[in-house]
Parts: C-alpha cells; structure tokens; sequence
C-alpha cells in the first residue's frame, strides 16, 4: 500500500521560497506587455491535434489573442502540416475566414490572390502590374511548427531558440506513447472573463481549492477520504513544465436520477471505468508515466505545458485547457473534452451533452473565482499573495515566469522529482 | 407553430414550450440561468424518472433524421441536461458567484448536435 503522506509533494522538496509573489505581475499592463514578447513570441505553443488537419486540403484557423495573431494550419497535398499567419501578400487581408474545412487553394476574398495549401503563392490576377513581386518569395509567411505525440506546437521567434523537444525538457519522454490519439472527438467551450490569465493557470496547479470551491461538482466524486485538500502527489517538473497525480473517490457513486440514467448509458469523461481499469484496457492507465506511484484510486495525472496548457489524461478521454491572455486583466480559456467517438446514438448524445454542461459548469466555478480574485487585486490592498507549500506548482510557474521575463528559461534544467 | 410533442408525452408539453424550440447548448444554459429554480425543479420532477421510458420511444427512430414532433421531444429532453444541474448539483439556477448572464461558446467538433 502506498503512504501517500510520504508522496504529497512540498514546495520545499523543490528547493522553492518564493511564497509570496507580486500582484503586479496580475494586474499591470507592462507585465502582460512583456509576457507576450518574453514568453509567447519566445516559448512553443500547443494550439492543436494532427487529427484536426488528418487529410491533405485539411485547414484550421487558430486566433492567439496573446500575440493577436491568425494563423492557418494546413496539410499539403505532399502531406506536410505547415503553419502561416493569416495573411494576404498583397495587402494583408486575413484571407481565410472558415474556422475549419478542407481546400487545396485559399483565394483571397479582396483581390483574388490565390495560394496553395503549402502556403506558395499562386495566381496574381493582372500579374503584370506587379513586376516587383517574384512569387517565388511572396507565399503565405511561415510560423515555426513542430509537433509531438500528435499535438501541434507553434513558434512565432524569428528563429525559436531550442527544438521542441527541448523545450519540452523531459515530459516528451515520460509521456511517450501515452494514447492521446485514442480519443479523437472533442466538444469544446471557449469563455472569456475579466481576469488575469495566470489566475486560472493557477487553479489548474493545486487540489487545495477543490474541497471548497467545487464542493457541490467536484468534491464528492473527486476529493478521498485520506486527502482532504486534495494534495497533489508525486509532483515532477521538467524545466518550466510539471506532472502531478490526484486521487479520486472510487467510492462515489451517483444516485440523482438524470446523472445515474447517464451513467449507465455512457460514462462522463473523467469517471473510473473499473471494469477496463480491472482488465487492462483502460487508455491512459496503463501508461508507465502517468500514476507512477500505481495508487489504487488513480483519478488524474495533471499536466502542466508552460506557459498556458493544462492537460488530464482520464479513463476515458482527456480534459485539454488552455489559457489565453488578451490583455492585463481579460482572458480566455478554452477546454476541449476528447472522447473516443462522436455520439452513436441519441442516448449518448443526451449523455455527453450532460457531460459538457457538467465540465462547463466546474470551469464557470473556476473563471467565477478569478474573476473575484481580479477583483480584489486590482483594489489595491495587497502587494502580495501567498503561495502556499501545498501549492508547490504556482511557486514552479513563477519562478519560471520570472526566468521567462529575465531572458532566459529556455535552457531548461535536467528533469527533476521531488523525491 | 411548433408540432405537438407525440401523443404520450404530452405531460411534457409545457416544458417543450420553455425548451423545445432551442437547438444549442448555449442556448440552454442561457435559459436554465434565466429560469425560477422552481420551474427547473417541476422540469426536472416531471422528466428524470422517466428518461429511460422517453429514449425507448426514440430509439425507434433514426437519429440524424427525426420527425419533428421527435426532435421537439429530444430537444425539450435535452433541456434537462441543464436543469439537472441547477437541481441535482447547485440547488439553484445559476452556477454561485458567475456573472449573469453567463454566456459561453460550445461546440461539437465534427457532429451535428440537436
């Protein structure tokens, strides 16, 4: 049997005694200002899943309200998934306006330039008035791509200063295989709120507030008897990244009548299939990087991608949110739920459509708070707040954030455990 | 004019008048917010019980083509996904400290939900 006591990660184990952390890093204009050129024209970004783009033709159209870019991601014909911003050579219309669909060639709406899937540029109508324009050197401008276990990442430095996988520092490597691709299908919420990005990206990094803030949605499927505050375990950091595993109840079990009816038609996301657990099939439980102390009541590895994604493998799926500054003090989040197939029947519509209001109003719980939280930061009263040693991975963030500010962070530290 | 819910389900004619011509989850949650939580409660009363009863009805017929009176009936049906919520969850309407109205953007990626 494991001691989880023994396993319930400090900020100490890190070496880390930064408890007590600026509010202006929350509520400053100059901050947001140097976070978007220090951290998101610098680090690489998770925007997307390959199967988004599974077909050659295949586009989406990503908004990064951080950097207020619009960036196309396309599959060629040759197979190859590039990144460009969107756009126009000519006169910089942002050409295309579909958030998804497949095409072999993007017309711009103004003047008909049209271009590739590869991003070359094509046809220039009445091409003789712009003697000036070698084609050759006037396609779609790139943006860095690369991607990793079938997550597309984004980098806008001019040259990114590491590879991807050193930027992913060793959490590449523990998560290598783990079976993302198994759960194709996603429903997704997208909100914005008044508050400050990294308020949220905090929420995502402790258990402490699940007791209390999630009492009525959360607590009783997720908070076990012997974890109150719902402590993280084994918490390990590669670089500015980090993993932690949270326990789950296994002995809830729902009696409301519409959240029983769901059950027994098709499992919420984050609910234990004991029977898979039991035979061996269970997706991401049998990966050997994720609930590497094989706790018995394994809920979530929680997975920290710096600087603005968090990501919970699950019995059945996974949760995938991603935090968006727009500006000091207004965000987005954005959660996707991947399953492993679309609704076969209206039973399982009714149910993941139970499943999505019951996600959506656990993350309206989390944006509610920041926004007070914005509230009270904004007035003033406070130079400070305090991270606790239970709260081991807001210290994390910030003493990378820092690194981040200060030029550096890149050249990530080897991997570390707390143990 | 809406169709009539079919003939054995017309217990749930007054709430197809509140859910039954919305056709997206954002539209629900906006109306669960704006709602009595009395109302959410009769709803739910009226319905929750009787869900395995409403699906084996619909099973008959094809999902990506009902009848209207059909996909009035799913689409009152899946009012209760929100007002489960309110009742089975909060005991209230709204979620506690969110702004109102609440409005959030939800999307099914690649299926056409009712």
């Amino acid at each position: 049997m494991v001691d989880i006591q023994q396993h319930m990660t400090k900020a100490k184990d890190f070496g880390l005694d930064n408890g007590r952390v600026p509010v202006e890093y929350y509520t400053s204009p100059e901050y947001f200002k140097r976070e978007q050129d220090m951290i998101f024209r610098r680090a690489w970004l998770m925007v997307a899943r390959e199967e988004e783009v599974a077909e050659a033709g295949d586009f989406i159209v990503r908004d990064l309200p951080a950097l207020d870019a619009s960036v196309i991601i396309s599959r060629g014909k040759d197979g190859v998934i590039r990144a460009f911003h969107n756009t126009c050579s000519h006169r910089g219309v942002a050409l295309v306006c579909q958030e998804r669909g497949n095409a072999l060639t993007h017309r711009c709406p103004y003047h008909a330039w049209v271009y590739g899937a590869d991003g070359a540029l094509r046809a220039v109508p009445s091409e003789q008035d712009f003697p000036h324009v070698d084609k050759s050197k006037n396609g779609l401008s790139r943006v860095h791509l690369d991607t990793w276990n079938g997550f597309i990442f984004l980098n806008f430095a001019v040259e990114p200063e590491v590879t991807l996988s050193e930027f992913l520092a060793g959490l590449d490597t523990m998560l290598e295989g783990a079976p993302f691709g198994d759960f194709p299908f996603y429903m997704q919420v997208t909100d914005e709120i008044e508050c400050n990005w990294k308020n949220l990206v905090n929420a995502f990094n402790e258990g402490y507030h699940v007791a209390i803030l999630h009492q009525k949605t959360l607590r009783p499927a997720v908070v076990p008897k012997e974890n109150p505050h719902l402590h993280y375990l084994d918490v390990k950091g590669f670089g500015p990244h980090s993993a932690g595993t949270v326990q789950r109840n296994f002995e809830y079990a729902p009696t409301a009548p519409v959240l029983t009816w769901v059950y027994a038609q098709m499992l919420p996301t984050s609910a234990p299939d004991k029977q898979a657990i039991a035979e061996g099939r269970a997706g991401f439980y049998e990966h050997p990087g994720i609930n590497r102390l094989k706790i018995p009541n394994f809920g979530t590895e929680t997975i920290t991608i710096f600087p603005n994604i968090s990501i919970q493998p699950l019995a059945n799926g996974y949760l995938f949110y991603q935090f968006w500054p727009i500006s000091h003090d207004r965000m987005r989040t954005e959660v996707r739920i991947y399953s492993r197939h679309e609704p076969k029947n209206l039973r399982e519509e009714f149910a993941m459509a139970n499943t999505l209001a019951a996600t959506r109003d656990v993350v309206a719980e989390d944006m509610a708070m920041c926004r007070l939280q914005q509230i009270g930061l904004k007035s003033g009263g406070k130079m400070y707040q305090n991270f606790g040693e239970n709260e081991p991975l807001l210290r994390m963030f910030t003493r990378d954030y820092e690194a981040y500010l200060a030029g550096g962070g890149l050249s990530p530290p080897h991997a570390q455990a707390a143990e | 004019m809406s169709v009539a819910l079919p003939t054995q389900f017309e217990f749930l004619e007054s709430f197809a008048a509140t859910w039954g011509d919305l056709r997206t989850q954002n539209e629900r949650y906006l109306k669960r917010q704006s709602l009595p939580y009395s109302e959410l409660e009769a709803f739910h009363t009226a319905l929750a019980n009787r869900l395995e009863e409403v699906f084996s009805y619909l099973d008959k017929f094809p999902a990506d083509a009902l009848p209207e009176a059909e996909a009035r009936l799913f689409r009152t049906v899946l009012g209760l996904t929100e007002a489960s919520q309110a009742v089975e969850v909060f005991g209230q309407s709204r979620v506690p400290y969110a702004p109102f109205p609440h409005s959030v953007q939800q999307e099914w990626v690649g299926y056409e939900a009712h």
